[in-house]
């Protein structure tokens, strides 16, 4: 059994899927993670939650496997961030675009081509004296020729830590896309999600306590909460990409799925209305609303908490890797593939379960000497 | 004229049918253009010109993917012309594109603000080569060199050979620099220009990539759709087994039709798509361009980025009447790809 959750902004809706089935639902009034004025879940909704209220008698705590939380980041607070690339200089229009008000940017000297050469040596002091006088927590580091070779954002990083203790650094090579400016504002953003995404996710951790923790990410699949705290902005639009999910795997005109008729039947309320949340939960047999419509007329939390259940963790890795030969190119690709295993593992996949999804490999044009742009996927399922 | 706000119609038009352009050096081309157009630059049709004019081209050489990892520290244009000047003992006064694909429409545009110079309208193809020497000028007799190459690191690199010298003398510098250069060559006067250049196509530009204007407005010789399919492999390739230089290495990429006669459709791709077999049928081959059109976004699908699954349109461009004579066939035809067809 796994929980889907989708956190609304009053309200936290709690899905219950069995082998893929939609067996259960229900809305708890208050939020998940409350805005500063706003409610919190009562403790009863937790109380409940930890039951699952007036759930099937079967479904306790113990059951269940794994929580899947489906939230989209567009509304979190955005922290201040503090921007380091290293690089050459540039024309302004080019620079760090900064856009916190209280965020601030600098290019520090440093960087490698895509062929391997050290642009020039990495500027550690000018590192540090940013670091120790930007008076900020949150730093977004994004290094010339990382994807190639990360060595001097890894660099900065240790130079960081050692100036700010407790600092939360993102850096761009993880987000491996080539594109220097690209890979910056991802970075940037990723930062100044940090700070909302651990409330997030102590929250969800302090509601579901003892369950495995995972969020879904934008696009398809899951990762942990602890990479979740780590990678917020691979999981910005999760509530939208696990709806789409959802919704097609729901019964409906669209979809070919079938069915099973829930093991709840119809107990509580009208079974292919809405949720009143007013009135406690609504329990709804899924055979009973078949042909209701894409997404089987659910609530569209109740859809996206249905689709993030569904799917298992997932990670990439996308790097430019230099190979003269087949040799050369094979070894860099099983080089990939384990960073891609290491990281799903990471990601929240049972070990025994990881495994390659996609592979592609181009060689990159105008380019001599063997420059490829390398993509692997890799997905497991949860513990 | 062409001022900050026809930046965005000509960066659209210049993206209809180029391939290997990087998202992120396009738009970091379209952001350093938007910085230095603060006076509109004057478009000029290269017969309008004073005849004794001195016209030099400009373009990126090199990888996009480069351009967009090192970015340029904005004198590129200004050091590569004037480095030029010195060798020539006389000031440019106007700039022209080797041709006019994403990046390298906004480049010219980039060095004639910076430099405060008319940019003429056209360019030396009509499409797009990933040879320096495979364009309408070395078909009219001018000869690419002396040329200057500016890169992001302060690197100035004057280059002196023989034409047919050029691409292997420039490579390995390109490389040094860390993958891209800006080159400002084919030093001619505005009388000769106007002889060799295909005319009116950055205008073309300007029309073509008005919202709601048709794709085929930037194909002045005509276009036509071979096909619409699903991409089912991309591979390496053998390179057809010819020993030609050439930047990057070849590729494949098969696309089944998904309509009529449900052809395998195999494009044969080195930095671009040269040749088209449907069937094994070659229907359409360089010197015409081949391009993959995303069916999802309407964007060209780069062959660096092509993978499977991927639903594309493969469409054909018909290259300039100069490349489809027996010279420009010699310079820009399968055979200039090292395809022994």
């Amino acid at each position: 059994m796994i929980l889907g959750v989708a956190p609304g902004r009053s309200s936290t809706t709690v899905a219950v899927v069995r082998h893929g089935v939609l067996a259960w639902w229900r809305a708890y009034d208050g939020a998940l993670l409350p805005a500063r004025d706003g409610e919190s879940l009562p403790a009863s909704a937790r109380a409940s939650a930890g039951s699952l209220g007036n759930g099937p008698a079967e479904a306790d705590l113990g059951e269940v496997r794994a929580a899947c939380v489906a939230v989209d980041l567009d509304d979190v607070r955005a922290a201040p961030v503090a921007a380091i690339r290293v690089g050459g200089p540039c024309p302004p229009a080019l620079g760090p675009q900064v856009t916190h008000p209280r965020g601030l940017a600098t290019i520090v000297r440093g960087g490698h081509s895509l062929t391997r050469r050290p642009l020039a040596p990495l500027d550690a002091a000018a590192v540090r004296a940013f670091a120790a006088g930007c008076g900020l927590a949150d730093f977004a580091v994004t290094a010339t020729g990382s994807p190639v070779l990360a060595d001097h954002e890894l660099a900065v990083a240790e130079l960081i830590a050692a100036e700010v203790p407790g600092a939360r650094i993102t850096l761009s090579y993880e987000f491996g896309r080539p594109g220097l400016r690209e890979r910056e504002r991802q970075a940037m953003l990723n930062a100044a999600l940090r700070p909302e995404a651990e409330r997030l996710a102590d929250a969800a951790a302090s509601w579901l306590e003892g369950i495995p923790l995972y969020f879904a990410r934008s696009g398809e699949g899951l990762v942990s909460a602890h990479y979740f705290r780590r990678y917020p902005l691979i999981c910005r639009e999760g509530a939208t990409a696990a709806a789409l999910h959802g919704a097609h795997a729901l019964p409906g005109p669209h979809s070919g799925r079938a069915v099973s008729p829930g093991p709840m039947g119809k107990t509580e309320a009208a079974p292919t209305g809405p949720a009143d949340r007013g009135r406690g939960s609504v329990a709804v047999s899924p055979g009973s609303v078949a042909g209701a419509g894409e997404g089987g007329g659910f609530p569209p939390d109740v859809v996206a908490a249905f689709g993030a259940a569904l799917a298992g963790p997932l990670a990439e890795v996308e790097r430019i890797v230099q190979a003269r030969g087949r040799a050369e190119l094979d070894r860099a690709l099983a080089d990939a593939r384990d960073e891609a295993l290491t990281r799903v593992v990471s990601a929240g996949a049972a070990p025994g379960s990881a495994r390659i999804g996609e592979v592609t490999v181009n060689p990159l044009s105008y380019l001599p000497d063997g420059l490829y742009r390398v993509r692997v996927t890799a997905a497991g399922t949860t513990p | 004229m062409i001022g900050r706000e026809d930046l965005p119609v000509l960066a659209a038009g210049s993206r209809l049918f180029a391939t290997g352009a990087a998202e992120s050096s396009f738009q970091l081309a379209v952001d350093w253009a938007g910085a230095v157009l603060d006076t509109p630059v004057e478009l000029v049709a290269a017969g309008d010109l004073p005849p004794g004019t001195l016209c030099v081209a400009v373009s990126l050489v090199g990888s996009t993917t480069a351009l967009g990892e090192q970015l340029p520290e904005g004198q590129e244009p200004a050091r590569a012309v004037r480095a030029l000047e010195r060798r020539l003992g006389r000031r440019a006064g106007a700039v022209v594109a080797l041709n006019l694909a994403a990046e390298n429409a906004l480049l010219p545009l980039i060095a004639a603000a910076s430099l405060g110079l008319p940019l003429v309208d056209g360019d030396g193809s009509g499409r797009v080569f990933p040879l320096v020497e495979q364009t309408t000028y070395t078909l009219g007799g001018v000869s690419s060199t002396p040329l200057a190459l500016a890169g992001p690191s302060g690197e100035l690199v004057l280059l002196e050979t023989a034409p047919d010298r050029v691409e292997e003398t420039l490579r390995p510098v390109v490389l040094s620099f860390g993958g891209w250069g800006l080159a400002v060559c084919y030093p001619m006067e505005a009388a000769e220009l106007a002889r060799v250049l295909v005319p009116g196509t950055v205008s073309l530009l300007l029309e073509a990539g008005r919202p709601g204007a048709p794709r085929s407005v930037a194909a002045p010789y005509g276009v036509r759709r071979l096909c619409e399919g699903r991409i089912v492999a991309v591979e390496g390739s053998s390179g057809h087994g010819a020993d030609v230089t050439l930047p990057s290495a070849p590729s494949s990429i098969v696309v089944e039709e998904s309509e009529g006669l449900g052809r395998l459709v195999r494009l044969e791709a080195h930095n671009e798509i040269v040749l088209a077999l449907a069937d094994g049928a070659a229907v359409a081959m360089a010197p015409d361009q081949i391009c993959m059109i995303s069916s999802a976004d309407g964007v060209v699908v780069d062959v660096d980025k092509a993978s499977p699954g991927m639903r594309v349109e493969v469409l054909v461009l018909r290259a300039a009447p100069a490349w489809h004579t027996e010279q420009g066939s010699a310079l820009g035809g399968l055979r200039a790809f090292g395809v022994p067809l």
